[in-house]
């Protein structure tokens, strides 16, 4: 059964074009020229109770616009969300009950007052039973590791502790549904760990289903089983993180700091899956697949043409990944 | 959902009262316009010794009602709304289990305990300097309590009027201070109605605003015949009806063209 | 004399930077105009309202009143346009850690953050006060020689300039609270008094307007010469504006030494 189901949901906006100049500013300040750009084309897809979601892509990619129409903030273009039975846009208020968000860093706590009373306004406001707030409370502060910054005002605390306050404030109130727009932004390691192993640990008591959108690939990894994946407000993946891994695992960026080059590389060097991405006297990247060869065979061939100084290996960034599943989905689909 | 609204109210309260300094720079501001209005018509009433029907005392005391009342009547959650449309905060705003109006009135709540608190200090600090008249009676009081409760959803709903702007362009700023202009001089904040041309008279009277200052201040001084009263209600709950009507359209308008950070 | 050249310059990139930003926002700019002279209409009524009831104020007669009030206007202008980015140290900069940023730039924080102002809704007051300025020059059939627009222009950017280091010495206040706009507020509007002939209060007020906070220099005192009444006020006004600076600097770089040793 699923609690989410959005059918051919589609946004688009109209924004104006920006000139450069001064005078292009002043062309603008009189008649400003209007385009229309489409922020999410026609996606589908269904959310079962529970499920752990992963909804990623670049930046612009739709992925905020998304979230805000799922959570009934914006209004489709065209196109349909149903969320536990209702169009969250028509029925705001009907659907904020059963629904937690984060966007950003933007925190719901009030900042010159200590977080618990943040907390007791929440508890206020969504109704929640005695012991079930302190229930959770209990529960909260354990595994965030609250108990030291509950008394404190927000505005003196750090950012990681903001948002570990900001994520205990969201599921406060037992959502069913919780939508994480990008939550660990500018995060230290520490806290996102904090944050991931909380997330699971929700989803694991209550069955809370949560949707994250996120830029860091480790966020993924942890928390998500199911991945989303958006280009250009088209989803090109949907499907297991498995998957994802497979071909995420598979691709590598290898540095070479090299001397005493006898000739191109590029035009000698013949490994399958490798590409020489640049090359100069001194430098040599390269991308290859773990499948294909091992970095041993790469070194043994490079060094035939120079001496290697240095290697340094990569992994993949999210946006070669991104490239790379792409690749994959169009052939899947054919 | 009371419970909510008075908690939001009482938030908002405690929020401002950890700047202390802000207390005590409102009321010196309200003391400072005071002090200029009151020794601009001493120098006049040592010529004419009378102006408009009122005599320098009560002069005096229209004046210290004025700005005892006007942080009630021009306050509110404005730039609350303005800053968190232009930050993001909107977002978590939308979300919450209250409507957005109900969401504010519990935030302006707030405000306006902030703003009695205010115009009270306001009150009695002048009351050292000057001698200021007391209600005509307590009937005159409570009517001058109750009108100034009808207008607590005119200003609120008037503050979301111009709240929403906000959704559309950048600052609100600009019609803030419209806001603000429009009511100082309707609502005989500069001075009493009755020194103005009839035509102005006419159009105040029908406007919602000088009950938010000038009829409660009549009342205190007992220059206004009961029986009106309760013309001045039916028209304040009409006015509070007619801008409720005109703010929840516009917020449905609005609501349908947020592009926030959309992204 | 370089560095100066140079800040004087760099204030003039941010300046035209900022004023790219705010072309951008054409409603806003446009009904910020519009409500800033519709502010100033509530102070003009209050002194029609006034000359209804009576010829003078303490000898002032209404056209005097109104030139007072468009040469304060003119200064008022300015000053806004100039300084107006100070009320956000606190709210913008500070809260938002956009402050640590100015900081590593290479040019007085100061004047980073007065270059950044984009108070063009202030031409609101400055049109006005222009208007106002000769309207009333004419009637009062005070010659507008080449000289006497020399001297208003002048005293006007010192009177915009004694506006400005008053509000950059309260503007300290925003690092210790991010709410020290409303302090800035507190102390700017206290200009108030001066907008009518001093005589009219008492000596604490007057003493607190002419040597605590001289806001009477910056259009009362030009005023009173123009009108022919005090020739040589006036000239204090540039002794003011120069003392001002000087201890507003003085203040300001104190201040920053005291953020930057305890951090935010």
């Amino acid at each position: 059964m699923s609690i989410i189901e959005v059918k051919d949901l589609v946004k688009t906006y109209k924004i104006i074009e920006k000139e450069d100049g001064l005078r292009g500013y002043v062309k603008n300040l009189i008649k400003p020229k209007y385009k229309e750009f489409t922020a999410v084309n026609k996606i589908n897809f269904n959310i079962k109770k529970g499920e752990l979601v992963g909804y990623i892509g670049e930046n612009g990619a739709g992925k905020s616009t998304t979230i805000k129409m799922l959570t009934g903030i914006l209004t489709p273009t065209s196109g349909k969300v149903i969320v536990d039975g209702i169009e969250p846009y028509k029925k705001r208020i009907e659907n904020n009950k059963k629904i937690g968000a984060v966007f950003g860093q933007k925190t719901q706590l009030w900042w010159d007052l200590p977080v618990i009373e943040s907390f007791r306004l929440i508890k206020q406001m969504y109704k929640i039973p005695e012991g079930e707030y302190r229930k959770n409370l209990k529960n909260f502060t354990e595994i965030l590791e609250l108990s030291d910054l509950l008394e404190k005002q927000v505005k003196n605390l750090s950012l990681g502790q903001k948002m570990r306050c900001e994520i205990a404030a969201t599921f406060l109130h037992n959502p069913q549904i919780v939508y994480l727009d990008e939550p660990t932004i500018g995060l230290d390691v520490f806290v996102k760990e904090n944050i991931r192993q909380f997330i699971k640990n929700v989803n694991k008591q209550k069955n809370t289903t949560v949707i994250l959108t996120t830029h860091d690939l480790k966020d993924i990894e942890d928390v998500c089983e199911r991945i989303i994946l958006l280009d250009k407000g088209n989803i090109i993946y949907d499907g297991e993180k498995q998957k994802f891994k497979d071909i995420y695992g598979k691709s590598a960026i290898a540095e070479f700091i090299v001397e005493n080059k006898t000739s191109l590389i590029k035009n000698n060097i013949n490994i399958r899956e490798l590409k020489i991405i640049e090359e100069t006297d001194t430098n040599l990247k390269v991308k290859f697949s773990h499948t294909e060869t091992t970095i041993i065979n790469i070194v043994e061939e490079i060094s035939k043409y120079c001496k290697i100084i240095d290697i340094h290996m990569k992994e993949a960034e999210l946006e070669d990944i991104l490239k790379e599943i792409y690749k994959g989905a169009h052939t899947n689909v054919k | 959902m009371l419970n909510s609204l008075l908690m939001l109210g009482k938030m908002q309260f405690r929020q401002y009262s950890i700047y202390k300094s802000n207390f005590y720079l409102f009321t010196l501001n309200r003391i400072v316009e005071i002090v200029v209005y009151i020794f601009v018509w001493q120098e006049i009433y040592k010529e004419t010794g009378e102006a408009g029907g009122f005599t320098i005392a009560q002069m005096i005391t229209y004046y210290i009602l004025v700005f005892t009342l006007s942080s009630l009547a021009t306050w509110g959650v404005n730039e609350e709304m303005s800053y968190s449309i232009k930050n993001g905060k909107i977002n978590k705003e939308l979300i919450n289990p209250l409507s957005y109006f109900q969401y504010y009135f519990g935030i302006n709540l707030g405000e306006l305990a902030f703003a009695l608190l205010v115009g009270i200090a306001t009150f009695i600090l002048c009351s050292i300097f000057w001698s200021v008249s007391l209600p005509a009676n307590i009937i005159n009081l409570i009517l001058f309590v109750i009108v100034i409760i009808l207008g607590i959803p005119i200003t609120f709903f008037l503050q979301m009027i111009v709240g929403i702007t906000g959704f559309y362009t950048n600052s609100i700023w600009g019609m803030q201070i419209l806001r603000k202009s429009v009511i100082s001089i309707f609502s005989g904040i500069i001075a009493p109605i009755t020194l103005f041309p009839n035509w102005f008279q006419s159009l105040a009277n029908i406007l919602p605003f000088q009950e938010l200052i000038y009829t409660p201040i009549n009342i205190w001084l007992g220059q206004m015949p009961l029986k009106e009263a309760i013309f001045i209600i039916i028209k304040q709950i009409i006015w509070g009806i007619i801008l409720y009507i005109i703010a929840k359209k516009f917020f449905n308008h609005a609501i349908k063209k947020i592009t926030i950070n959309g992204g | 004399m370089t560095k100066i050249i140079y800040g004087i310059k760099m204030y003039f990139i941010f300046f035209k930077a900022s004023l790219k930003e705010m072309l951008i926002y054409r409603l806003d700019c446009i009904v910020g105009m519009v409500s800033q002279i519709v502010t100033q209409l509530v102070e003009l009524i209050f002194i029609w309202v006034v000359f209804q009831n009576t010829q003078s104020i303490s000898g002032w007669n209404f056209m005097q009143i109104l030139l007072l009030y468009g040469i304060t206007l003119i200064s008022i202008g300015i000053s806004d346009l100039c300084f107006d980015e100070l009320y956000q140290i606190g709210p913008e900069y500070i809260k938002e850690g956009e402050f640590d940023k100015i900081l590593l730039r290479p040019v007085h924080p100061l004047l980073s953050i007065i270059g950044a102002s984009r108070e063009f809704t202030a031409l609101g007051h400055l049109l006005l006060g222009v208007i106002f300025t000769i309207i009333m020059l004419i009637k009062l059939a005070i010659p507008i020689t080449f000289i006497l627009i020399l001297k208003i222009i002048f005293f006007s950017i010192v009177g915009a300039a004694i506006i400005g280091a008053i509000l950059t010495i309260f503007s300290i206040a925003s690092f210790w609270t991010y709410r020290a706009n409303e302090v800035m507020w507190s102390f700017y509007k206290i200009y108030t008094f001066t907008q009518y002939p001093i005589d009219i209060y008492n000596k604490f007020i007057k003493i607190l307007i002419t040597i605590v906070l001289p806001y009477a220099f910056v259009a009362y005192f030009p005023t009173l010469n123009y009108l022919g009444i005090n020739y040589n006020m006036i000239y204090l006004s540039i002794v003011v504006a120069i003392v001002l600076w000087v201890i507003a600097i003085k203040v300001w770089n104190w201040a920053l030494s005291k953020y930057r040793s305890t951090g935010s």
